[in-house]
């Protein structure tokens, strides 16, 4: 990489992780300034209701198999299925994932053994 | 690996390490196609290592290396990247009401990627104030570090892994879908809710259908809270 690489690199994760970290400072400053008891309440409307909604997003992009077929999509279904169930059954975090994977795994395993 | 945990801990910082395990699954596999992706690119080990230190946001990292490979100008390719990033600056603020008075926090949001955040914004309400510094440091770490180990595997072997194993980058990135629903599946507590979070999510996996992933996050969550507000207004 020749040294304008490096820069537009630096660049790009100085702005990267300002964002990230900015808007936190401001809103923890707006809360003081407003002396909010209840911050939740302080809170803009908006921004509370775009935070599932961000992870509502990023769970539509995810759910897309990076190999499209008729075998991911069915494992991609079967998975949210499993997933879901088992996190009824436990409310743990950890093993409705292990489920999901294992059951994304099995069909498109099955898959490749069946075709 | 429990959602409730409201007894401070002994080790949070090892609970929260724990808890982003799952994001193993999907950060890996993407990693070590990044690595392979950058050195065939004509980066080496070390510059793609060092763009997964710093930069350490997935969809824009593999734009950087295909804009330098393709000649963009620089300033395009830092105005480009940092568009990918900019739905970052919904995050913070939104864990802002979690947050304890420690000075560490806006250097630890270097770690507040998407799936942080997402995991974040659940655990984070859920634990003791005194644990949250350090589980929110145990759960970005594991996640920062497993995106460079993924980067160095994939720049140095990525080819003869993914020859080997092609079936393990396909399945594991399930996890992540798995994680996000995990993560939802409380929230769709009322009719409202349960509409705007189920249009955020047709509208993500419409827009990535049609090749659309990186507007796809930010389009999907403002027609969701169109739907949302929309919804309130009629009632």
């Amino acid at each position: 990489m020749d040294s304008g690489i490096w820069v537009a690199l630096i660049v790009t994760a100085v702005g990267t992780f300002l964002m990230r970290s900015l808007p936190m400072v401001w809103m923890q400053r707006h809360l003081v300034r407003r002396k909010a008891k209840n911050t939740m309440d302080a809170m803009p409307i908006w921004l509370g209701v775009l935070g599932p909604l961000m992870i509502a997003a990023m769970f539509g992009v995810s759910l897309v198999p990076a190999k499209a077929s008729l075998a991911s999509w069915t494992a991609t279904a079967l998975g949210v299925l499993v997933t879901l169930i088992v996190a009824r059954r436990t409310g743990s975090l950890g093993w409705p994932i292990v489920a999901g994977v294992a059951t994304y795994g099995g069909v498109i395993l099955l898959a490749n053994t069946a075709f | 690996m429990s959602q409730q945990a409201s007894v401070p801990n002994s080790r949070p910082w090892l609970l929260g390490v724990r808890e982003s395990i799952p994001l193993l699954g999907g950060y890996i596999p993407v990693a070590i196609s990044f690595g392979l992706i950058a050195v065939q690119s004509g980066f080496t080990a070390w510059e793609a290592v060092a763009i997964s230190v710093l930069i350490y946001a997935g969809a824009s990292q593999f734009l950087f290396v295909a804009m330098v490979a393709a000649g963009a100008p620089l300033w395009f390719v830092v105005v480009m990247t940092l568009l990918i990033n900019a739905r970052h600056v919904v995050y913070g603020p939104n864990l802002v009401p979690w947050l304890t008075t420690s000075r560490w926090w806006p250097w630890l949001m270097h770690g507040l990627t998407d799936q942080i955040f997402a995991l974040a914004h659940t655990r984070l309400p859920q634990l003791p104030p005194e644990d949250r510094l350090g589980w929110f440091f145990g759960g970005s770490l594991l996640a920062w570090f497993s995106w460079i180990g993924g980067t160095a595997l994939g720049a140095v072997a990525g080819k003869e892994l993914t020859q080997q194993w092609p079936l393990l980058g396909e399945v594991m990135p399930f996890a992540l879908p798995a994680l996000f629903l995990v993560l939802l599946a409380p929230r769709f507590s009322s009719w409202v809710w349960s509409m705007a979070l189920g249009s955020t999510v047709v509208v993500a996996l419409l827009f990535t259908l049609n090749g659309m992933s990186n507007a796809a996050i930010p389009v999907a969550a403002i027609a969701g809270a169109i739907v949302f507000f929309g919804m309130n207004a009629l009632k």
